[in-house]
Parts: structure tokens; sequence; C-alpha cells
């Protein structure tokens, strides 16, 4: 079966050699199959946000090959690299990265936009995924009148429009009360189920980790433990989450 | 400790400090090269004729001593914009608000200081630089000029030191009354948005309605010079609401249009420009409205200053038909001679008898001779030909002209071949000279001239050749054309720093936005034109409302100068370069600060 991300071997290194250097990921292999959502878990530090940077061709790894998509995104140019975020790769950030003077129907135009999609495209386009995540009734607004949930279901809505290849979470629920929180998981795995869109969400949360199919535990850059949810209930993936955290911050 | 901090703060955003050093010390060099002409007095009372100019310059101050505190002002925001965040968190970790505020006062005050001193030095060469730089560029004659003016120096000095005092009294205030938190995260305070359609159509309408009010206004005066009194204050007042309510609420409305037009809107990041433009045209309407209004008053300045050029030509040209005229010219002459690009050669004999001049009829017949004839109520002059100068009283006074001034008083006779053998006297030739173009050949003529002058003493005084009426009148109208382009360019000067503050200063609040974008996916190259549009929607928005305002307002100037709108594409280039090097250097500063 295809893989949509597959990392093997990735190593990043800050600091130039001869300096005082520091390994952020070492030796990281993994992948992810078409429809899965995965979650990646760890600390502060522990190398999560270097790995999801890599995978979204926002940094590039010391060594190693990271193919998603069946590309092998380490070896595209800048502008290559711009085209394949925009084509393949869909976003959700934690402080949900609206921006402020575009409307919610504009925000999530924006990608479709950015591909210079025809006009009469774009609309039907936003306009189903907006029912989909339930914004048809705010789509005229200004991010500022809107609330926490609401911003991060049209940030969501944005990741989706243009049909990516895969979707990254950084900490999307980060910025959210528990309801708000809740509500977006569970859309979020609707989409999943639903639509067969693949979801890789980081997060130090084991509560919305406990929506995934399957979590990488992530350590002082390197891959340690992982877990996987199988025919349990989400409760029980939560409390296996939570004793797995209890074991692996030892 | 905390001053140390704070001096490391500074070096962290060296680049950002640079700007503003760079940005205030230009304010200063402007405005002490404004100031070394304007007070003056030796250099006003003898370059310029009109009584108006103590007043204009006097009006000048004023309106500079306005933009320079609205241009502090933002420099100051950028300042504070820049620096909040850092005190917040001094103040978080504990240290006391009166500490903190001593500490932005002496900031403040001392980057205004600094900036004030190295600025008047600046303005010291730069004023040197650009008067030497004019005087050539424009052969001009220009007096009691003088690069450093000590009055002018300490009231540049004692201006800036009193609104950085303001300044850092504002700012130690503002944030001592501002809440930690909301320094901390004040660039994240979302914007406000406005939408009152009905009252934006008013406005807009209003607008258009004004500024055709204004512009009316200055038609009219233009013909009617007596209105002139009443006319500049109604027009002033209409321009300045209307171009206000105009870029409110007229750019506004073409910019919602423009993103209802969805084919448009909807590409690449058209809509993202828009917005940001219209959520600027918000924030900016003001300082738009008094760069287009600067920008009209200082293109203005230059164009009639120009003008003022141009009267030169038409006035020396209106004097004398010939540029050159030599009597007996000797071989050094006839060697200059020769390099001119000549368009007409006439040369006259005459002999005289000590009472009369005589000339041949013949010559004349052969050899029309011609003449500048200048019609006193339009200022309009033409050129004539006359083959019998002794029935045109203009030809014959242009005849008369040419001749050494010994001979100018006695009576000129126009004879027969035989008549004319038959006086006994001594005989001079007149070689005349029209070129081309005068200007062109000036340097040569300069150079006859000159020659004439050493092998004919008596011609110093009396002058009658073009070259003379040429420095005469140069040197009437040269103050005037140089103060007209010294204050346009220093308004110039400011107003696109102004631009570049306000838009430099908006530039912190919009790095995530472009992060956000970037990682999305969008280009860099993408971003980078983003950006070059938008600011140069800015600046085109006033510079295309102001072109506009001096078309018309020229017509004020109608009855004043010879045809004010004659090569006027010369001060539209040299304002429109400069103003876009302005363009070129805000878009370059704007992408250092917010792409990576």
């Amino acid at each position: 079966m295809q893989k949509i991300v597959d990392v093997q071997n990735v190593e990043k290194i800050y600091g130039k050699a001869g300096e005082k250097q520091f390994k952020a990921l070492s030796d990281v292999n993994f992948e992810v199959k078409p429809g899965e959502f995965v979650g990646i878990m760890g600390a502060s530090g522990s190398g999560k946000t270097t790995l999801l940077n890599i995978l979204s061709t926002l940094d590039t790894p010391t060594s190693g090959q990271v193919e998603i998509a069946g590309e092998d995104i380490t070896k595209l140019n800048n502008n290559q690299m711009a085209d394949f975020r925009a084509n393949k790769i869909g976003f959700i950030f934690q402080d949900f990265n609206l921006l402020e003077n575009l409307t919610a129907y504009e925000n999530i135009a924006l990608p479709l936009a950015l591909q210079n999609t025809a006009a009469k495209k774009i609309k039907p386009a936003v306009q189903s995924i907006a029912e989909k995540l339930g914004l048809t009734d705010i789509l005229n607004h200004y991010p500022t009148e809107l609330s926490g949930g609401q911003k991060q279901r049209v940030a969501a809505a944005r990741a989706l429009v243009h049909e990516p290849s895969i979707v990254f979470g950084d900490e999307p629920t980060g910025a959210l009360d528990s309801k708000s929180a809740r509500a977006l998981l569970d859309t979020l795995t609707k989409i999943n189920r639903e639509d067969n869109v693949s979801i890789l969400l980081v997060t130090h949360d084991p509560f919305s980790a406990s929506f995934c199919d399957r979590i990488l535990f992530i350590k002082d850059g390197e891959i340690g433990q992982e877990l996987k949810k199988e025919e349990n209930s989400r409760a029980e993936f939560y409390q296996e989450i939570l004793d797995s955290l209890g074991t692996f911050a030892e | 400790m905390l001053n140390k901090l704070a001096l490391s703060g500074i070096k962290h955003r060296l680049r950002d400090y640079t700007v503003l050093f760079s940005g205030l010390m230009i304010a200063s060099a402007i405005f002490y090269m404004f100031m070394s002409l304007a007070t003056n007095q030796a250099f006003l009372s003898s370059n310029s004729p009109a009584a108006a100019t103590s007043f204009i310059f006097g009006f000048g101050i004023v309106l500079l001593a306005i933009i320079t505190i609205v241009y502090v002002n933002y420099a100051n925001t950028f300042l504070l914009s820049m620096r909040q965040k850092e005190y917040g968190m001094f103040m978080m970790l504990g240290a006391k608000s009166s500490k903190i505020s001593r500490m932005i006062f002496v900031e403040t005050f001392a980057i205004g200081a600094i900036s004030t001193l190295i600025g008047s030095a600046i303005g010291v060469l730069a004023t040197g630089f650009v008067g030497r730089w004019l005087i050539n560029l424009l052969d001009m004659k220009v007096k009691h000029f003088s690069s450093f003016y000590l009055p002018a120096l300490l009231w540049t000095l004692l201006f800036f030191i009193v609104i950085f005092m303001f300044s850092a009294i504002r700012n130690s205030v503002s944030l001592r009354r501002t809440k930690v938190l909301t320094l901390l995260n004040r660039d994240s305070q979302p914007v406000k948005i406005k939408r009152n359609g009905v009252m934006k159509a008013v406005q807009a309408l209003l607008g258009l309605i004004l500024l055709a009010v204004g512009y009316f206004t200055m038609y009219f005066s233009g013909h009617n010079p007596g209105f002139i009194y009443l006319g500049i204050p109604i027009a002033l007042v209409t321009i300045v609401a209307g171009t206000y309510f105009t870029i409110n609420a007229f750019v506004t409305a073409i910019i919602v249009m423009l993103k209802r037009n969805t084919k448009y809107s909807q590409k690449g990041l058209n809509n993202f420009t828009l917005s940001q433009l219209s959520f600027r045209i918000n924030d900016y309407t003001k300082i738009l409205s008094m760069v287009s209004i600067m920008f009209a008053l200082a293109l203005g300045a230059i164009t009639v200053g120009l003008g003022f050029n141009n009267q030169i030509d038409n006035v020396v040209n209106g004097q004398n038909y010939y540029d050159v005229q030599v009597t007996n010219p000797n071989a050094t002459q006839e060697k200059n001679i020769k390099q001119l690009s000549i368009q007409k050669k006439d040369t006259y004999n005459f002999k005289s008898d000590g009472k009369a001049v005589y000339y041949r009829n013949s010559q004349f017949k052969s050899q029309p001779i011609g003449y500048a004839n200048m019609n006193v109520d339009t200022m309009v002059f033409k050129l004539k030909k006359s083959s019998d100068p002794a029935k045109n009283s203009n030809a014959a006074y242009e005849l008369m002209n040419t001749r050494l001034p010994k001979y100018r008083t006695m009576e000129a006779k126009f004879v027969s071949d035989t008549e004319y053998a038959a006086v006994k006297g001594q005989e001079s030739t007149t070689v005349l000279i029209r070129t081309t173009s005068f200007k062109n050949n000036l340097p040569m003529i300069k150079q006859i001239s000159k020659d004439e002058i050493k092998r004919f003493p008596e011609l110093k005084n009396a002058g009658g050749d073009k070259y003379s009426a040429y420095t005469l009148v140069n040197g009437f109208f040269s103050g005037l054309e140089f103060m007209g382009f010294f204050l346009g360019i220093a308004f110039l000067a400011m107003l696109a720093s102004c631009l570049m503050f306000k838009i430099l200063s908006g530039a912190n609040g919009d790095v995530k936005r472009y992060s956000m974008l970037y990682k999305i996916g969008t280009r860099q190259k993408v971003l980078r034109s983003t950006i070059n549009k938008e600011i140069g929607v800015l600046f085109s928005v006033p510079a295309i409302l102001g072109i506009i305002h001096v078309l018309i307002g020229l017509q004020l100037f109608v009855k004043l100068l010879y045809k004010p709108y004659t090569n006027i594409e010369i001060p539209f280039a040299i304002f429109l370069v400069l103003y876009l090097g302005y363009y070129f250097l805000t878009r370059y500063l704007y992408k250092k600060i917010v792409l990576k």
C-alpha cells in the first residue's frame, strides 16, 4: 500500500560544524498510510516542532529522506517547496493564524486563490467545506467577530479546502476551551473517517492525542514508543496514553 | 542592570534602529536645509524681487514644522512598537514602572538628540551640495547663499530638542499608564472593523464635490487675479477636505468594487492585498491626505520655480533676435562663431561720419534683418524679419543695439550703394548670428561675448547683446527658481519620509501575516510582489491626487507666468524620480522587516 508520509533516517543538527552543535532529531523513521490519523506526542523541546517543520518543508533535515505523497521533499528548491505546501499540505496552527483583514470566506478561499483556481470553482469548494464544518452562517464574518472555536474551524476549513494529501495540526486545540477543543477533534475525526483525509497531529495533550489511530512518542529527538488504538474505545486509549506518558517520561 | 539589558536590546534590533536613526537624521537635515534659506534674510532679500518671499517662507516654516511634528510622532510610534514588548517584559519581571518610564524617556531623548546632531551636520553638507548642484544645473546666480548658517542651526537644534522632549514625556507617560499585559500583547490586539456603507457613499460624493469646488476656485482666481486673496484660502480648505474624503471613501469604494470582482480578487493574493489596503486606508487617511497635499505643494513649488526659468528664456528671447553680435570680428571670434550651430547669419556694413551712421539698403534686401517683437500685454514675443528697417522702428531698434555704444545715439540712414560709396568715414562690419538654440550654444556664446567685451570695454556697461540680457534676467529669476526647487525638494523628502515611516511602523504587525502566508505555500516571489503592490498603491494614491492638484493649481499662475505648462515634464520627472527612490527604499526596508 502506498504511503502518504515516509520518513527515513532523518537527522537534524543545529549549529555549524566546528561550533557547538545540537542534535534536535536523530534517526527518525516512521510512515503514515492514506487515511490514517496519527499523533506525535512529546514534551517541550522533544523535537516535535522540528519534525513538523521538516515534514511541512519549512525546514530541511541535515540528513535522511522524507517522502510525502510519493515526492522526496528534501530535494525541492524554495519555489517547489512553496508550491508543494500550497498543493499537498493543509495546516492548522495553535493560534489559528487567520488573516484578520479577510472574512472567514476569504480566509478559506485563500489556498485555492493561491493555486489560481478559477473563481467560479472557488465558491462551491468553499461552501461545501463550510457546510461540512458548520460554518455556513459565519462566512461573512471577520475573525475578530468569531469565537476561538469558530476561528479554529475556519482554520480547519482553510486547511482542507484544497483537498491536500495530508493535514498537519500543530497543537490545534492549544488555544481552545475544552468544549471547543472537543468539537474540533470530533470534526477532524469525522473528516478523517468520511473523507479519508490523512491527518498528522503534533500535541502534548493526551486528550487530543486520544482521537488518533496511532501515536508516536518522541523524546530527545528520537521516536520511542508507538501506541495503537485498534479496537479500544477512545476513553480506554486515553488511559493507555496517560499510562505510557508516565513510563515514557521516566 | 536594566540599562544594560535595554542597551543590548538595541543591539539586537540594530537594523530597525538604523531605519529609525536615518529617518530622524533626514528629518533634521531637511529642517536645517530649509531653515538655512528661510532664516537668511540677506539671502531672501537679495535674491527675490517679490515682497511675498518672506511670507511664502514663513508659511513654509509652519508647514514644515507641522510635518516634522507628525513625522517625529510616527517615528516615535515606530520606536514604541519595537520596544513595548521588551519593556513590558521588564515590568513583568518586577521592574518598577517609574524606572521603566525613566528609561524610555532617556532612550527617546537620546535617540532624538543624537540623530538631530548628526542630521544637522548632514544638513550643512547637503545644503552645500544641493545648493551647488542646483546652481550649476540651472546656471543660476545666487547671492548670500551659505551652507553653514548659525541661526538656522540653532533653530533646528532648539526645535528638535523641544519636540523630542515632548515625545519622551509622552512615551514615558504612555508606558506608565499602559497595563503590562497590554504591552506584552499589543501586537496581537485585534483590529476593529468599521462598516458603514451609507456614510462612506456620502463622504465619497462630498469629497468629489469639494475637490471640484477647489479646482474651480483655483481656475477662477487664476483668470481673475483680483479674486486671488479670497480664492486661495477657499481652495486650500476645500481641497484639503476634499482630498481627505476622497481618500477615505472613494478609494475604499474602488477597493470594494475590485473585491466584488471575484475574477480579479480571487486570484493569487489579490484579495489579501486589497484587504490589507482597505484596512490600511482607514488607518492612513490622514497621512495620505497630508502627503498628497504636501506632494502638490512641493511639486507645485518646483514647477513654478522652473516656470521662472522658462520666463528667463521668454524675456531674453523677447529682447533680441540674434544670439551673438560682433563688431569687426577677429580671427579667434571667427573661429568660435564657426563652432556655433547657426540658423541665420547676417553681416551688415555701416559707415559713420561722426553725426550719422549709413547702412546700405541692398544689404537688407538680400538679408532681411530679424527682430523680436514682444507684446507687452500677453508677454508673448514674435520673431519677425524686415528688409526695410528705415520704416520699421522695431527692426531699427534691434539694429541700433548691435552697434557699439558710441554709434547708438547717432541717426541711422539707409542709402543706396552709390550714396554709401560716397560717404567718407570709418567702415565697421557687424556680424549677427541666430543659433538653433541659445541654451545649447550658451558656453560658446558666453565666450564670444566675453571676447567682445575685452575688445570693446564700453560694452560691459552698455550691453545690448542677448548674453548680457540673459545675465541680467537670469540673476533676477534665479533666486526664485532656486527657492522653488529647494522648497520642493525639502518638502518632498519630508513627506516621503513621513509616508515611509508610517508604513514601516506597521511592518512589525505584518510579520505574522506574511509568515502565515509563507507557511501555507506562498512563493517568496508572490509575497514580494504583494508587498510591492501594496506599498505601490499607498505611494501612488497621494501622488496621483497631488499631480492632479498641481496640474489644476497651475491655473493660478496663468496670468503671472509665461505659459506655466511649458516643459512641465521636467519638474514632474525630477520629482517622480526622487519620489520613486523613496518608494523603492520603503519597500526594501519593509521586506527586510517582514520577510525572513
